[in-house]
């Protein structure tokens, strides 16, 4: 009997890769319906429509004619030691049987416990006792949905004394555990490695490539002894580059960058995107010192506009 | 003080949880920062620790004025920060999306009112309550679920045909809320209002909200209809209650029901 596990690696193997992406972000509504702008597909942050019965849910259904989309979501808290959220799941599920997504996301963190939520993505205790926890939840999840789940590398801020694993070998296992794909965000490396000192390169070298279905990129805001992961401005080049080299080792996957504060109009936002083509082939050296930074002054935007509805009049 | 090998799973993140949340771990206390977090090259475990903390505030209280853009303008962003700071430390969300995370935010302000203790009240609370309950009814109609959103009525549409459309809401208030956060959406800056009961229907079309303020046999004529009164019927129960003639409503009755119609009210 073929195990589940193995039947959701295969599913992960096939999946497409639909080209360069963007997120579906409330202030471009209008102009996507109006201009079908040239983009190859969108990802959608599942918790913005999930329960919408009004304009965005109207819009997904649009956008879901014209485009190829992947659902995103940001509360699934895979780490955590509460239950699965059974009503979550059902509500995501329904969505997902809507707009038929290509793939479903989520991040390997944990969100809250005891019935909380704080709305951030919390970094996991990287150890036996919790890979065991998280692959047992992903098992649960994927069942209920009846499909893989692909799961992202998360900005962290700190690690844990306890953790006895590098992150890079804990999502190898979960995703040789559960058959789950992987979302690599770049940015997420490089902001995680700046803060906890690992090797970004290293890191990406020794992910298992293969099950890698999706890159993120993004901007961040460099707070001089620390980072954070703004996705508000343009990405910096020490994250094309990481992004050149993840894109040689997967062969290239479906690519998407996030936009969440400060949104600019939508050919800025697609502009940024398109400057993906020229990492796409190059085999570039790393030099952490390439890009001068402002920082210091400036404060730290927060991404929670996306997060929220957005009232038109 | 805990060795860091004996911490369980969920001990480490009900300890973290706490210091987020409430600013001190809700678990074992004798678990320090230090003996949980690793520092780094350029950063101490509490530093670590701590962009954790205020990210997790600064985006509640984000969150919380977008979601009462209104209320946090006729507070001022001190006051409104204060409030909004008291009420997610009283109540820390629970939900998986932060469309909800003001639900409680109305109730809360009326239980701390300040003069909540004194015999002799003050009005501005009532109105700062009031106004947050009105946003945040305008965002549950944003997403309300409705099949449709689209209706073609006409003046000559059979009276007996017409009903509310499921999504108009029709709220009575103590202070001019609704008109006040029209002036406030449109830039015009308005000052603290006096007393005065008004209506307003809030109403969807085309999955865009509507804020109207109508006048209070509207109100009552309209209110009667959604509770599944016909026309007519609403009519006569206006005339009987609040001393209205039929005659007048019968002859008033062509203009509301043009304004109602183009004001997406009426639906089939």
């Amino acid at each position: 009997m073929i195990k589940k596990r193995d039947q959701y690696r295969e599913i992960i193997n096939a999946l497409p890769n639909p080209g360069l992406g963007l997120g579906l972000r409330s202030k471009h509504f209008n102009y996507i319906l109006e201009h079908n702008p040239a983009v190859d597909w969108f990802e959608v942050i599942s918790e913005n429509f999930m329960d919408s019965g009004g304009r965005p849910r109207h819009i997904l259904r649009q956008v879901a004619e014209r485009y190829p989309l992947v659902m995103h979501g940001v509360s699934l808290s895979i780490g955590s030691t509460d239950p699965l959220n059974k009503e979550y799941l059902g509500k995501l599920k329904s969505l997902a049987a809507e707009v038929k997504p290509l793939w479903i996301s989520d991040h390997l963190c944990w969100t809250g416990v005891n019935s909380l939520n704080t709305h951030d993505l919390l970094p996991v205790l990287l150890n036996e006792e919790s890979l065991k926890h998280i692959c047992s939840r992903i098992r649960i999840a994927q069942d209920f949905m009846e499909r893989p789940l692909v799961f992202e590398n998360p900005s962290t801020y700190l690690t844990f004394k306890q953790s006895t694993i590098p992150e890079w070998e804990f999502l190898k296992y979960m995703a040789e555990e559960t058959g789950c794909g992987l979302l690599l965000d770049v940015n997420n490396v490089f902001v995680s490695a700046f803060n906890n000192d690992f090797d970004p390169v290293n890191y990406i070298n020794q992910l298992p490539h293969d099950r890698i279905v999706q890159m993120h990129i993004a901007g961040h805001q460099h707070c001089g002894d620390y980072i954070i992961d703004t996705h508000d401005r343009n990405v910096v080049r020490e994250v094309w580059k990481l992004f050149s080299q993840a894109w040689q080792l997967t062969g290239g996957v479906a690519t998407l960058l996030e936009w969440d504060s400060n949104i600019p109009e939508f050919d800025v936002y697609h502009a940024e995107l398109l400057k993906a083509k020229q990492y796409m082939n190059r085999m570039t050296g790393y030099d952490l010192d390439a890009d001068v930074q402002n920082y210091l002054d400036a404060a730290v935007s927060n991404p929670v506009d996306f997060l929220v509805n957005d009232f038109k009049w | 003080m805990i060795e860091s090998n004996d911490i369980s799973l969920p001990q480490l993140q009900n300890w973290m949880q706490g210091i987020l949340v409430k600013g001190r771990p809700s678990a074992d206390e004798r678990m320090t920062i230090e003996s949980v977090v690793n520092q780094s090259q350029r950063l101490s475990a509490l530093r670590h620790l701590n962009i954790y903390r205020s990210s997790y505030i600064a985006r509640l209280r984000a969150c919380m004025q977008n979601q009462f853009v209104a209320l946090a303008y006729a507070l001022g962003a001190g006051l409104f920060e204060s409030f909004a700071d008291q009420y997610l430390d009283s109540y820390p969300s629970e939900s998986y999306t932060l469309n909800t995370l003001g639900e409680k935010f109305p109730a809360f302000l009326e239980k701390t009112r300040p003069d909540a203790s004194l015999e002799q009240k003050e009005s501005w609370p009532d109105f700062i309550i009031e106004l947050a309950g009105f946003e945040y009814r305008l965002s549950e109609i944003f997403d309300q679920e409705a099949a449709g959103d689209q209706m073609v009525l006409t003046p000559n549409t059979p009276d007996n045909l017409l009903k509310l459309t499921p999504v108009l809401h029709l709220f009575h208030h103590q202070f001019p809320i609704c008109q006040y956060y029209l002036d406030f959406i449109q830039n015009k800056e308005p000052d603290l209002p006096f007393p005065g009961k008004t209506y307003c229907a809030v109403t969807r079309r085309d999955y865009k909200l509507g804020l109207f303020v109508i006048r209070g046999a509207q109100y009552h004529f309209l209110k009667s209809m959604q509770e599944g009164k016909s026309v007519k019927k609403s009519m006569k129960y206006l005339a009987k209650n609040f001393e209205f003639k039929i005659e007048d409503l019968e002859k008033i009755w062509p203009e509301w029901k043009s304004t109602f119609i183009a004001s997406g009210f009426l639906s089939v």
